[in-house]
């Protein structure tokens, strides 16, 4: 998927809320002891949700870009904090941005890189000078399930503008791939989502990563020593790993943009959220592959270079690492209060 | 209900502190006012305030209103915002023993209140420690 214009990134921004549950403490509560495959998660606060925080990513982004109209916002998640009532448009007014096509996109942990497409699509175009996507979940796992040591909180935001000299990175090419695939699901009006547990890694996670990048590869000509860094979807810190591997990704491509192990699976933030982190450390000229991963399932994935720029706008940056290391640790009660576990 | 229009109303300022700049002597208000305090002009025109400022006293409270019970014991603060306007907001993400008169805070966007699980959600300013 090629655009007319060539589409950049002007700003991002990363929103990670401030309390972190060790694993060691779901581990006491339903296993007995042990940690899980993740040091800590993100927990969002009593007073977040997915509007919240996704306004609070979209503002650092805006801060970044420095442009004054958007004509498009998209935010993808699977959390929203309505059923019927748009995300979207809670960002947009508290952006003060009215004239845009705004929307929620839902696509379990690739909506945010979907959204990320579609903006490319309008800004490449020609039809809008600039959009935001916005990647944003508040994940749960139901109570002692294995979900639940890794499902984290957080949102991750990009405005895209045509390519100019103030974008930090140039979107080059971009391939979407989708089966119809059960592994994880969850019906309307149920509270947790449900999952094929082993089912999840090869029929789902691995086929449609390998997929996508290899079309990737095959369509543009590129290669996995043609990247400086890869970041793949997270869903615990052992699949992207193995699929890097696969792929011929060696360990120091994956490393900056790796988070899992430190704040869990931020589900739609995820892929957008490890850009970031490589954006906060990457030079003019490398490239950067982006390929997530979503549930039921699909991948998109990108090659990005970064152009001269990047030591300039850079400088508005709040970094991922900054974010992730400024922390509260909470115990398992806390967490359940919060998350609406319990409630009195 | 009553709450629902009366906030939709005011959304601009919930969400984006939107205040109001005297074109006459500059100084600017938040809340909005219609006639400046301090000159009297009636030359005002909206503006977002500043995100950035710091504590000039704050407070603890154990019991709160009815419906913010989940969020007790609640920091209240007096911020003073870098244009010099006073407010007054809730102080998240921290307990009162680590805060100090004088700590530099931002705004940021969070829940005010929810009417239960079926009713909307209010959102609006409050403060973090920067
Ligand atoms: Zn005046």
């Amino acid at each position: 998927m090629k655009t007319h214009y060539d589409v950049g990134i002007a700003g991002y921004g990363v929103y990670i809320p401030t309390y972190r549950l060790p694993t060691t403490e779901i581990a006491r509560i339903w296993k007995g002891g042990g940690a899980g495959p993740n040091k800590e998660k993100a927990v969002a606060c009593i007073d977040e949700d997915s509007a919240t925080m996704a306004v609070e990513a979209a503002r650092r982004a805006m801060d970044m870009a420095q442009v004054s109209k958007l004509g498009a916002i998209f935010v993808g998640t699977e959390s929203k904090p309505y059923a019927v009532k748009p995300t979207s448009t809670v960002v947009a007014q508290a952006l003060g941005q009215h004239f845009v096509l705004a929307a929620d996109m839902e696509f379990a942990c690739k909506a945010a890189t979907e959204a990320l497409q579609v903006v490319r699509g309008l800004v490449g175009s020609g039809m809008i000078e600039n959009g935001l996507a916005i990647g944003v979940d508040t994940a749960q796992g139901r109570p002692g399930d294995d979900l639940e040591y890794t499902t984290g909180s957080g949102a991750a935001a990009y405005v895209l503008s045509r390519s100019n000299p103030d974008t930090l990175a140039t979107v080059e090419a971009g391939v979407s791939y989708v089966t119809d695939t059960g592994d994880f699901w969850r019906r309307q009006t149920e509270k947790y989502p449900r999952h094929l547990s082993r089912f999840t890694g090869e029929p789902a996670y691995f086929h449609h990563v390998e997929t996508s990048v290899k079309q990737l590869f095959e369509t543009y000509g590129l290669k996995a020593n043609d990247f400086t860094y890869a970041v793949f979807h997270q869903p615990n810190p052992r699949f992207p790993v193995e699929v890097a591997y696969r792929l011929g990704f060696k360990f120091e491509q994956i490393k900056t943009g790796l988070l899992n192990p430190i704040i869990g699976n931020t589900y739609a933030a995820s892929s957008p959220m490890g850009l970031a982190a490589v954006l906060d450390e990457a030079k003019p000229g490398e490239r950067v592959l982006v390929a997530s991963f979503g549930s039921g399932a699909g991948s998109d994935a990108f090659s990005i270079k970064i152009t001269a720029s990047i030591d300039e706008k850079r400088k508005k940056a709040v970094k991922v690492s900054d974010l992730i290391s400024k922390n509260i640790k909470i115990d398992y009660a806390t967490y359940a209060k919060f998350r609406g576990k319990i409630s009195r | 209900m009553k709450l629902s229009i009366s906030y939709w109303r005011l959304k601009d300022r919930y969400y984006r502190l939107v205040g109001v700049r005297c074109e006459e002597c500059k100084n600017e208000f938040f809340p909005p006012v219609y006639v400046c305090r301090r000159c009297g002009s009636r030359s005002l025109t909206d503006k977002e305030m500043p995100k950035t400022g710091k504590i000039l006293t704050y407070t603890e409270l154990k019991e709160t209103l009815a419906g913010f019970e989940d969020q007790e014991p609640m920091l209240l603060g007096i911020i003073q915002l870098d244009n010099g306007v006073r407010i007054l907001g809730q102080i998240v993400d921290t307990a009162a023993e680590n805060l100090s008169i004088g700590d530099r805070v931002k705004a940021v966007f969070r829940k005010i209140q929810e009417h239960g699980s079926s009713g909307q959600i209010f959102y609006g300013y409050k403060f973090v420690r920067t």
